[in-house]
Protein backbone atom coordinates (compact mmCIF):
# COMPACT_ATOMS: atom_id res chain seq x y z
CA UNK A 1 0.00 0.00 0.00
CA UNK A 2 1.61 3.25 -1.06
CA UNK A 3 1.46 6.43 1.03
CA UNK A 4 -1.01 8.07 -1.40
CA UNK A 5 -3.81 5.80 -0.20
CA UNK A 6 -3.05 6.03 3.54
CA UNK A 7 -5.81 7.85 5.34
CA UNK A 8 -4.80 10.13 8.17
CA UNK A 9 -6.74 9.29 11.33
CA UNK A 10 -7.25 11.84 14.06
CA UNK A 11 -5.69 10.88 17.37
CA UNK A 12 -8.00 12.62 19.82
CA UNK A 13 -6.39 11.08 22.90
CA UNK A 14 -7.80 12.03 26.27
CA UNK A 15 -7.30 15.39 27.95
CA UNK A 16 -4.87 15.38 30.89
CA UNK A 17 -6.41 14.62 34.29
CA UNK A 18 -4.37 17.29 36.04
CA UNK A 19 -4.88 21.04 35.63
CA UNK A 20 -2.26 23.60 34.63
CA UNK A 21 0.08 24.98 37.24
CA UNK A 22 0.00 28.76 37.21
CA UNK A 23 -1.90 31.97 37.85
CA UNK A 24 -5.50 31.93 36.65
CA UNK A 25 -7.67 35.03 36.45
CA UNK A 26 -11.08 34.66 38.13
CA UNK A 27 -12.42 38.04 37.08
CA UNK A 28 -12.43 41.71 38.03
CA UNK A 29 -11.35 42.06 41.65
CA UNK A 30 -14.11 44.45 42.67
CA UNK A 31 -16.79 42.05 41.46
CA UNK A 32 -15.92 39.90 44.48
CA UNK A 33 -16.08 42.80 46.95
CA UNK A 34 -19.82 43.02 47.59
CA UNK A 35 -19.52 41.65 51.13
CA UNK A 36 -20.79 38.16 50.27
CA UNK A 37 -18.91 34.93 49.47
CA UNK A 38 -18.83 33.76 45.82
CA UNK A 39 -18.78 30.27 44.35
CA UNK A 40 -16.21 29.48 41.68
CA UNK A 41 -16.30 26.00 40.11
CA UNK A 42 -12.72 25.43 38.94
CA UNK A 43 -9.91 22.83 38.77
CA UNK A 44 -12.38 20.00 39.15
CA UNK A 45 -13.58 21.29 42.50
CA UNK A 46 -15.45 24.20 44.08
CA UNK A 47 -13.84 27.28 45.51
CA UNK A 48 -15.19 30.14 47.56
CA UNK A 49 -13.96 33.72 47.09
CA UNK A 50 -14.66 36.32 49.78
CA UNK A 51 -13.38 39.68 50.90
CA UNK A 52 -12.69 40.06 54.60
CA UNK A 53 -13.45 43.26 56.50
CA UNK A 54 -9.88 44.34 55.72
CA UNK A 55 -10.69 44.23 51.98
CA UNK A 56 -8.30 41.38 51.17
CA UNK A 57 -9.67 38.84 48.71
CA UNK A 58 -9.31 35.24 49.83
CA UNK A 59 -9.88 31.91 48.12
CA UNK A 60 -10.60 28.71 50.05
CA UNK A 61 -11.89 25.26 49.23
CA UNK A 62 -15.67 25.66 49.24
CA UNK A 63 -16.48 22.60 51.34
CA UNK A 64 -16.02 22.99 55.08
CA UNK A 65 -13.81 20.20 56.46
CA UNK A 66 -16.12 19.91 59.48
CA UNK A 67 -19.21 18.34 57.89
CA UNK A 68 -18.91 19.41 54.25
CA UNK A 69 -21.10 22.51 54.33
CA UNK A 70 -20.66 24.92 51.42
CA UNK A 71 -18.89 28.05 52.64
CA UNK A 72 -20.11 29.98 49.61
CA UNK A 73 -23.55 30.00 51.25
CA UNK A 74 -22.06 31.37 54.46
CA UNK A 75 -21.52 34.84 55.85
CA UNK A 76 -18.47 37.06 56.11
CA UNK A 77 -17.84 37.85 59.78
CA UNK A 78 -14.88 40.15 60.34
CA UNK A 79 -11.98 38.84 58.32
CA UNK A 80 -13.34 35.29 58.38
CA UNK A 81 -16.02 33.36 56.53
CA UNK A 82 -18.61 31.57 58.66
CA UNK A 83 -19.99 28.26 57.44
CA UNK A 84 -23.81 28.23 57.07
CA UNK A 85 -24.01 24.74 58.60
CA UNK A 86 -22.47 25.19 62.10
CA UNK A 87 -20.89 28.66 62.01
CA UNK A 88 -17.27 27.48 61.98
CA UNK A 89 -15.09 30.50 61.11
CA UNK A 90 -12.33 30.31 58.48
CA UNK A 91 -9.81 33.03 57.67
CA UNK A 92 -7.94 33.76 54.43
CA UNK A 93 -5.05 31.53 55.48
CA UNK A 94 -7.40 28.56 55.83
CA UNK A 95 -7.14 28.57 59.62
CA UNK A 96 -10.21 28.00 61.76
CA UNK A 97 -10.48 31.13 63.88
CA UNK A 98 -13.41 30.06 66.00
CA UNK A 99 -16.28 27.67 66.63
CA UNK A 100 -18.86 29.61 68.66
CA UNK A 101 -20.41 26.54 70.30
CA UNK A 102 -17.13 24.72 71.04
CA UNK A 103 -14.69 24.92 73.93
CA UNK A 104 -11.72 24.87 71.60
CA UNK A 105 -10.81 24.66 67.92
CA UNK A 106 -9.41 21.20 67.08
CA UNK A 107 -5.68 21.42 66.25
CA UNK A 108 -6.21 19.82 62.83
CA UNK A 109 -8.77 22.44 61.81
CA UNK A 110 -7.25 23.72 58.60
CA UNK A 111 -8.68 24.04 55.11
CA UNK A 112 -6.91 24.83 51.84
CA UNK A 113 -6.23 28.50 51.19
CA UNK A 114 -5.33 29.12 47.55
CA UNK A 115 -2.60 31.73 46.90
CA UNK A 116 -4.06 34.91 45.41
CA UNK A 117 -2.77 37.91 43.51
CA UNK A 118 -4.41 41.17 42.52
CA UNK A 119 -3.06 42.81 39.40
CA UNK A 120 -4.59 45.09 36.75
CA UNK A 121 -7.74 45.31 38.93
CA UNK A 122 -8.20 41.56 38.42
CA UNK A 123 -8.10 38.66 40.87
CA UNK A 124 -5.81 35.69 40.25
CA UNK A 125 -5.56 32.33 41.98
CA UNK A 126 -2.55 30.00 41.83
CA UNK A 127 -3.22 26.38 40.97
CA UNK A 128 -0.55 23.77 41.63
CA UNK A 129 -1.07 19.98 41.82
CA UNK A 130 2.22 19.86 43.76
CA UNK A 131 0.81 22.41 46.27
CA UNK A 132 3.90 24.61 46.30
CA UNK A 133 3.86 28.40 46.69
CA UNK A 134 4.15 30.46 43.49
CA UNK A 135 7.76 31.40 42.64
CA UNK A 136 8.47 35.15 42.75
CA UNK A 137 9.59 35.28 39.10
CA UNK A 138 6.33 33.79 37.81
CA UNK A 139 3.87 36.63 38.01
CA UNK A 140 1.42 38.76 36.04
CA UNK A 141 2.78 42.03 34.58
CA UNK A 142 1.10 45.33 35.42
CA UNK A 143 -0.71 47.19 32.62
CA UNK A 144 -0.16 50.87 33.41
CA UNK A 145 -3.00 51.89 31.06
CA UNK A 146 -5.52 50.13 33.34
CA UNK A 147 -4.86 52.86 35.91
CA UNK A 148 -4.78 55.78 33.45
CA UNK A 149 -7.71 58.20 33.07
CA UNK A 150 -7.03 58.54 29.35
CA UNK A 151 -8.19 54.94 28.96
CA UNK A 152 -11.66 53.45 29.44
CA UNK A 153 -12.36 51.01 32.27
CA UNK A 154 -12.36 47.24 31.77
CA UNK A 155 -15.32 45.69 30.06
CA UNK A 156 -15.63 42.08 31.15
CA UNK A 157 -17.38 39.09 29.63
CA UNK A 158 -17.55 35.47 30.56
CA UNK A 159 -18.58 32.38 28.65
CA UNK A 160 -18.51 28.66 29.33
CA UNK A 161 -16.94 26.55 26.60
CA UNK A 162 -17.59 22.81 26.39
CA UNK A 163 -14.05 21.82 25.40
CA UNK A 164 -10.63 21.29 26.91
CA UNK A 165 -8.87 24.60 27.57
CA UNK A 166 -5.91 23.70 25.31
CA UNK A 167 -8.15 24.69 22.37
CA UNK A 168 -7.94 28.37 23.27
CA UNK A 169 -4.18 28.24 23.81
CA UNK A 170 -3.71 26.66 20.33
CA UNK A 171 -5.05 29.94 18.94
CA UNK A 172 -1.79 31.76 19.63
CA UNK A 173 -0.09 30.03 16.66
CA UNK A 174 -3.08 30.09 14.34
CA UNK A 175 -2.38 32.67 11.67
CA UNK A 176 -4.73 31.30 9.02
CA UNK A 177 -7.88 31.54 11.12
CA UNK A 178 -7.52 35.33 11.24
CA UNK A 179 -8.53 35.40 7.58
CA UNK A 180 -11.47 33.00 7.81
CA UNK A 181 -12.81 33.70 11.30
CA UNK A 182 -11.76 37.29 12.05
CA UNK A 183 -11.66 38.71 8.51
CA UNK A 184 -8.11 40.02 8.55
CA UNK A 185 -5.05 39.45 6.28
CA UNK A 186 -1.91 38.85 8.35
CA UNK A 187 1.04 40.47 6.60
CA UNK A 188 3.48 39.72 9.44
CA UNK A 189 3.13 36.90 11.96
CA UNK A 190 5.63 35.70 14.52
CA UNK A 191 5.59 33.43 17.56
CA UNK A 192 8.25 33.39 20.28
CA UNK A 193 8.11 30.84 23.12
CA UNK A 194 10.50 31.19 26.03
CA UNK A 195 10.28 30.19 29.68
CA UNK A 196 6.70 30.53 30.86
CA UNK A 197 5.80 33.11 28.18
CA UNK A 198 4.35 32.45 24.73
CA UNK A 199 3.99 35.42 22.37
CA UNK A 200 2.42 36.32 19.08
CA UNK A 201 3.34 39.39 17.03
CA UNK A 202 1.09 40.19 14.12
CA UNK A 203 0.28 42.88 11.60
CA UNK A 204 -2.86 42.38 9.57
CA UNK A 205 -4.95 44.41 7.17
CA UNK A 206 -8.74 44.29 7.01
CA UNK A 207 -10.38 42.14 4.32
CA UNK A 208 -12.05 44.40 1.74
CA UNK A 209 -14.78 41.85 0.98
CA UNK A 210 -15.85 41.32 4.61
CA UNK A 211 -15.82 44.80 6.13
CA UNK A 212 -17.71 44.46 9.39
CA UNK A 213 -19.23 47.08 11.70
CA UNK A 214 -16.05 47.32 13.75
CA UNK A 215 -13.93 48.03 10.70
CA UNK A 216 -16.39 50.70 9.58
CA UNK A 217 -16.36 52.23 13.10
CA UNK A 218 -12.56 52.29 12.99
CA UNK A 219 -12.53 54.34 9.78
CA UNK A 220 -12.85 51.69 7.07
CA UNK A 221 -9.76 49.97 5.71
CA UNK A 222 -7.33 49.58 8.59
CA UNK A 223 -4.06 47.97 9.62
CA UNK A 224 -4.03 46.14 12.93
CA UNK A 225 -0.85 45.70 14.97
CA UNK A 226 -1.10 43.13 17.73
CA UNK A 227 1.44 42.09 20.37
CA UNK A 228 0.10 39.33 22.56
CA UNK A 229 1.66 37.16 25.24
CA UNK A 230 0.51 34.38 27.49
CA UNK A 231 2.10 34.86 30.90
CA UNK A 232 1.73 31.30 32.13
CA UNK A 233 -0.87 28.83 30.86
CA UNK A 234 -4.02 30.90 30.94
CA UNK A 235 -3.69 34.71 30.94
CA UNK A 236 -2.95 36.63 27.78
CA UNK A 237 -2.38 40.36 27.44
CA UNK A 238 -2.81 41.63 23.87
CA UNK A 239 -1.78 45.17 23.00
CA UNK A 240 -3.59 46.31 19.87
CA UNK A 241 -3.30 49.34 17.64
CA UNK A 242 -5.56 49.93 14.67
CA UNK A 243 -4.50 52.53 12.08
CA UNK A 244 -6.82 53.79 9.38
CA UNK A 245 -6.66 56.85 7.10
CA UNK A 246 -7.92 59.27 9.74
CA UNK A 247 -8.06 57.38 13.04
CA UNK A 248 -5.68 55.49 15.31
CA UNK A 249 -7.12 53.45 18.16
CA UNK A 250 -5.11 51.68 20.87
CA UNK A 251 -6.37 49.03 23.23
CA UNK A 252 -5.47 46.19 25.54
CA UNK A 253 -7.41 42.96 25.33
CA UNK A 254 -7.25 40.36 28.07
CA UNK A 255 -7.99 36.80 27.00
CA UNK A 256 -7.96 34.41 29.94
CA UNK A 257 -9.55 31.18 31.07
CA UNK A 258 -9.76 28.73 33.91
CA UNK A 259 -10.77 25.07 33.71
CA UNK A 260 -13.95 23.86 35.39
CA UNK A 261 -13.27 20.23 34.41
CA UNK A 262 -11.09 18.54 31.76
CA UNK A 263 -13.82 19.20 29.20
CA UNK A 264 -15.24 22.50 30.22
CA UNK A 265 -13.70 25.86 30.89
CA UNK A 266 -14.62 29.45 31.56
CA UNK A 267 -13.33 31.85 28.91
CA UNK A 268 -13.21 35.49 29.94
CA UNK A 269 -12.22 38.54 27.99
CA UNK A 270 -12.12 42.21 28.66
CA UNK A 271 -10.69 45.29 27.07
CA UNK A 272 -9.72 48.89 27.61
CA UNK A 273 -9.20 51.47 24.88
CA UNK A 274 -7.41 54.77 24.82
CA UNK A 275 -9.85 57.62 24.29
CA UNK A 276 -8.78 59.05 20.91
CA UNK A 277 -7.50 62.63 20.89
CA UNK A 278 -9.17 65.41 18.94
CA UNK A 279 -12.71 63.99 19.21
CA UNK A 280 -15.48 64.83 21.69
CA UNK A 281 -15.63 62.73 24.92
CA UNK A 282 -18.88 61.13 23.72
CA UNK A 283 -17.36 60.20 20.36
CA UNK A 284 -14.26 58.88 22.14
CA UNK A 285 -16.39 56.59 24.32
CA UNK A 286 -18.27 55.44 21.22
CA UNK A 287 -15.10 54.55 19.35
CA UNK A 288 -13.69 52.76 22.39
CA UNK A 289 -16.95 50.81 22.80
CA UNK A 290 -16.96 49.75 19.11
CA UNK A 291 -13.37 48.62 19.35
CA UNK A 292 -14.13 46.60 22.44
CA UNK A 293 -17.42 45.24 21.07
CA UNK A 294 -15.68 44.05 17.90
CA UNK A 295 -13.17 42.08 19.97
CA UNK A 296 -16.02 40.31 21.76
CA UNK A 297 -17.56 39.25 18.45
CA UNK A 298 -14.22 37.70 17.56
CA UNK A 299 -14.35 35.45 20.61
CA UNK A 300 -17.89 34.35 19.91
CA UNK A 301 -16.69 33.34 16.43
CA UNK A 302 -13.78 31.35 17.89
CA UNK A 303 -15.95 29.64 20.52
CA UNK A 304 -18.40 28.49 17.86
CA UNK A 305 -15.55 26.50 16.29
CA UNK A 306 -14.19 25.09 19.57
CA UNK A 307 -17.57 23.83 20.73
CA UNK A 308 -17.93 21.64 17.65
CA UNK A 309 -14.39 20.50 16.87
CA UNK A 310 -12.53 17.36 17.90
CA UNK A 311 -9.50 17.32 20.13
CA UNK A 312 -6.53 16.42 17.87
CA UNK A 313 -3.11 15.36 19.11
CA UNK A 314 -1.61 14.75 15.66
CA UNK A 315 -2.48 17.78 13.52
CA UNK A 316 -1.65 17.43 9.83
CA UNK A 317 0.16 20.69 9.12
CA UNK A 318 1.03 22.41 5.86
CA UNK A 319 4.02 24.68 5.31
CA UNK A 320 1.92 27.78 5.91
CA UNK A 321 0.66 26.68 9.34
CA UNK A 322 2.07 27.91 12.62
CA UNK A 323 4.23 26.00 15.13
CA UNK A 324 1.52 23.88 16.72
CA UNK A 325 3.85 21.13 18.00
CA UNK A 326 6.28 23.59 19.54
CA UNK A 327 3.42 25.48 21.20
CA UNK A 328 2.11 22.28 22.74
CA UNK A 329 5.60 21.42 23.90
CA UNK A 330 5.77 24.83 25.66
CA UNK A 331 2.30 24.31 27.13
CA UNK A 332 3.25 20.89 28.48
CA UNK A 333 5.51 22.49 31.14
CA UNK A 334 2.39 23.52 33.06
CA UNK A 335 1.24 19.90 33.26
CA UNK A 336 4.64 18.62 34.34
CA UNK A 337 6.08 18.53 37.85
CA UNK A 338 8.60 21.36 38.23
CA UNK A 339 11.54 18.99 38.71
CA UNK A 340 10.66 17.18 35.46
CA UNK A 341 10.40 20.21 33.16
CA UNK A 342 12.72 19.59 30.20
CA UNK A 343 14.90 22.19 28.45
CA UNK A 344 12.81 21.59 25.30
CA UNK A 345 9.71 22.98 26.99
CA UNK A 346 11.26 26.30 28.00
CA UNK A 347 14.11 27.00 25.58
CA UNK A 348 13.49 29.92 23.24
CA UNK A 349 11.81 29.06 19.97
CA UNK A 350 11.04 31.54 17.19
CA UNK A 351 8.72 30.98 14.25
CA UNK A 352 8.05 33.61 11.63
CA UNK A 353 5.31 32.32 9.28
CA UNK A 354 5.28 32.72 5.51
CA UNK A 355 2.54 35.32 5.27
CA UNK A 356 3.26 36.52 1.78
CA UNK A 357 2.62 33.22 0.05
CA UNK A 358 -0.51 32.45 2.08
CA UNK A 359 -1.79 35.98 1.54
CA UNK A 360 -1.47 35.64 -2.25
CA UNK A 361 -3.94 32.74 -2.24
CA UNK A 362 -6.30 34.70 -0.01
CA UNK A 363 -6.00 37.81 -2.15
CA UNK A 364 -7.36 35.71 -5.01
CA UNK A 365 -10.32 34.61 -2.89
CA UNK A 366 -11.11 38.19 -1.86
CA UNK A 367 -10.87 39.43 -5.46
CA UNK A 368 -13.20 36.64 -6.56
CA UNK A 369 -15.79 37.58 -3.92
CA UNK A 370 -15.66 41.25 -4.84
CA UNK A 371 -16.02 40.37 -8.54
CA UNK A 372 -19.04 38.10 -7.84
CA UNK A 373 -20.76 40.88 -5.88
CA UNK A 374 -20.11 43.40 -8.63
CA UNK A 375 -21.65 40.94 -11.10
CA UNK A 376 -24.73 40.44 -8.91
CA UNK A 377 -25.14 44.19 -8.46
CA UNK A 378 -25.15 44.67 -12.22
CA UNK A 379 -27.53 41.71 -12.83
CA UNK A 380 -29.97 42.76 -10.03
CA UNK B 1 16.67 21.46 11.47
CA UNK B 2 20.14 22.66 10.47
CA UNK B 3 22.85 24.25 12.57
CA UNK B 4 23.67 27.88 11.87
CA UNK B 5 26.38 29.83 13.68
CA UNK B 6 26.13 33.57 14.17
CA UNK B 7 28.85 35.39 12.20
CA UNK B 8 29.01 38.01 14.92
CA UNK B 9 29.56 35.93 18.07
CA UNK B 10 29.60 32.29 16.99
CA UNK B 11 26.49 31.27 18.94
CA UNK B 12 25.00 28.20 17.31
CA UNK B 13 21.25 27.59 16.84
CA UNK B 14 19.03 25.26 14.80
CA UNK B 15 17.21 26.76 11.82
CA UNK B 16 14.49 25.51 9.51
CA UNK B 17 12.81 27.19 6.55
CA UNK B 18 9.67 26.01 4.85
CA UNK B 19 9.90 28.84 2.30
CA UNK B 20 12.04 31.90 1.61
CA UNK B 21 9.68 34.00 3.74
CA UNK B 22 9.57 31.60 6.68
CA UNK B 23 12.19 31.03 9.40
CA UNK B 24 12.13 28.87 12.53
CA UNK B 25 14.92 29.26 15.09
CA UNK B 26 15.42 26.82 17.93
CA UNK B 27 17.65 28.13 20.72
CA UNK B 28 19.23 26.09 23.51
CA UNK B 29 19.85 27.43 27.01
CA UNK B 30 23.56 27.77 26.32
CA UNK B 31 22.90 29.60 23.04
CA UNK B 32 20.57 32.02 24.84
CA UNK B 33 23.27 32.78 27.39
CA UNK B 34 25.96 33.17 24.72
CA UNK B 35 24.06 35.49 22.38
CA UNK B 36 25.36 39.01 22.95
CA UNK B 37 22.25 40.71 21.52
CA UNK B 38 19.59 38.64 23.32
CA UNK B 39 21.21 39.01 26.73
CA UNK B 40 20.80 42.79 26.50
CA UNK B 41 17.51 43.82 28.18
CA UNK B 42 14.70 44.96 25.88
CA UNK B 43 15.74 43.06 22.76
CA UNK B 44 13.82 39.91 23.56
CA UNK B 45 10.79 40.86 21.52
CA UNK B 46 11.66 39.47 18.10
CA UNK B 47 15.09 38.19 17.28
CA UNK B 48 18.81 38.75 17.23
CA UNK B 49 19.53 40.81 14.10
CA UNK B 50 23.10 39.53 13.75
CA UNK B 51 21.84 35.97 13.79
CA UNK B 52 19.13 36.78 11.26
CA UNK B 53 21.75 38.14 8.89
CA UNK B 54 23.82 34.99 9.39
CA UNK B 55 20.81 32.88 8.53
CA UNK B 56 20.16 34.92 5.37
CA UNK B 57 23.81 34.52 4.40
CA UNK B 58 23.58 30.75 4.93
CA UNK B 59 20.54 30.63 2.63
CA UNK B 60 22.25 32.73 -0.05
CA UNK B 61 25.37 30.58 0.01
CA UNK B 62 23.26 27.45 -0.37
CA UNK B 63 24.30 26.15 3.06
CA UNK B 64 20.70 26.24 4.23
CA UNK B 65 17.84 25.19 1.95
CA UNK B 66 14.07 25.10 2.15
CA UNK B 67 12.49 21.96 3.66
CA UNK B 68 8.94 20.68 3.94
CA UNK B 69 6.56 19.90 6.78
CA UNK B 70 6.52 16.17 6.01
CA UNK B 71 8.93 15.33 8.82
CA UNK B 72 6.72 17.14 11.35
CA UNK B 73 3.65 15.42 10.09
CA UNK B 74 5.16 11.93 9.83
CA UNK B 75 7.17 11.79 13.03
CA UNK B 76 5.81 14.20 15.64
CA UNK B 77 2.42 13.75 14.08
CA UNK B 78 1.96 10.25 15.44
CA UNK B 79 0.93 11.19 18.95
CA UNK B 80 1.59 14.23 21.06
CA UNK B 81 1.54 13.72 24.82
Amino acid sequence: MNSDSEVRVIDAGAPPTRFARGWHCLGLADSFRDGTPHTVAAFGTELVVFAGEDGTLNVLNAYCPHMGGNLADGTVKGDSLACPFHDWRWNGKGKCTGIPYARRVPPLARTKAWPTLEQNKQLFVWNDPENKQPPADITIPRIAAAFDDEWTDWTWNSMIVEANCREVVDNVVDMAHFFYVHYGFPTFFKNVFEGHIASQYMTSISREDMMGETAKALGGKNTLHSEASYYGPSYMIDYLRSDSADLSVEGYLINCHYPITENRFVLQYGAIAKKPQGVSPERAEQIAASFVGGLGKGFEQDAAIWKRKSRINNPLLCEEDGPVYQLRRWYEQFYTDVADISEEMTARFEFEVDTTRAVTAWEAEVAENLAKRAEQAVAG
Amino acid sequence: MNEVSCRSCGTCVLVEKFSPQHTSVQWSRSAMRACTELSRPGTHAHTCTALRESIDAAVQSGQLSVSTRDVDVRTRGRTVA
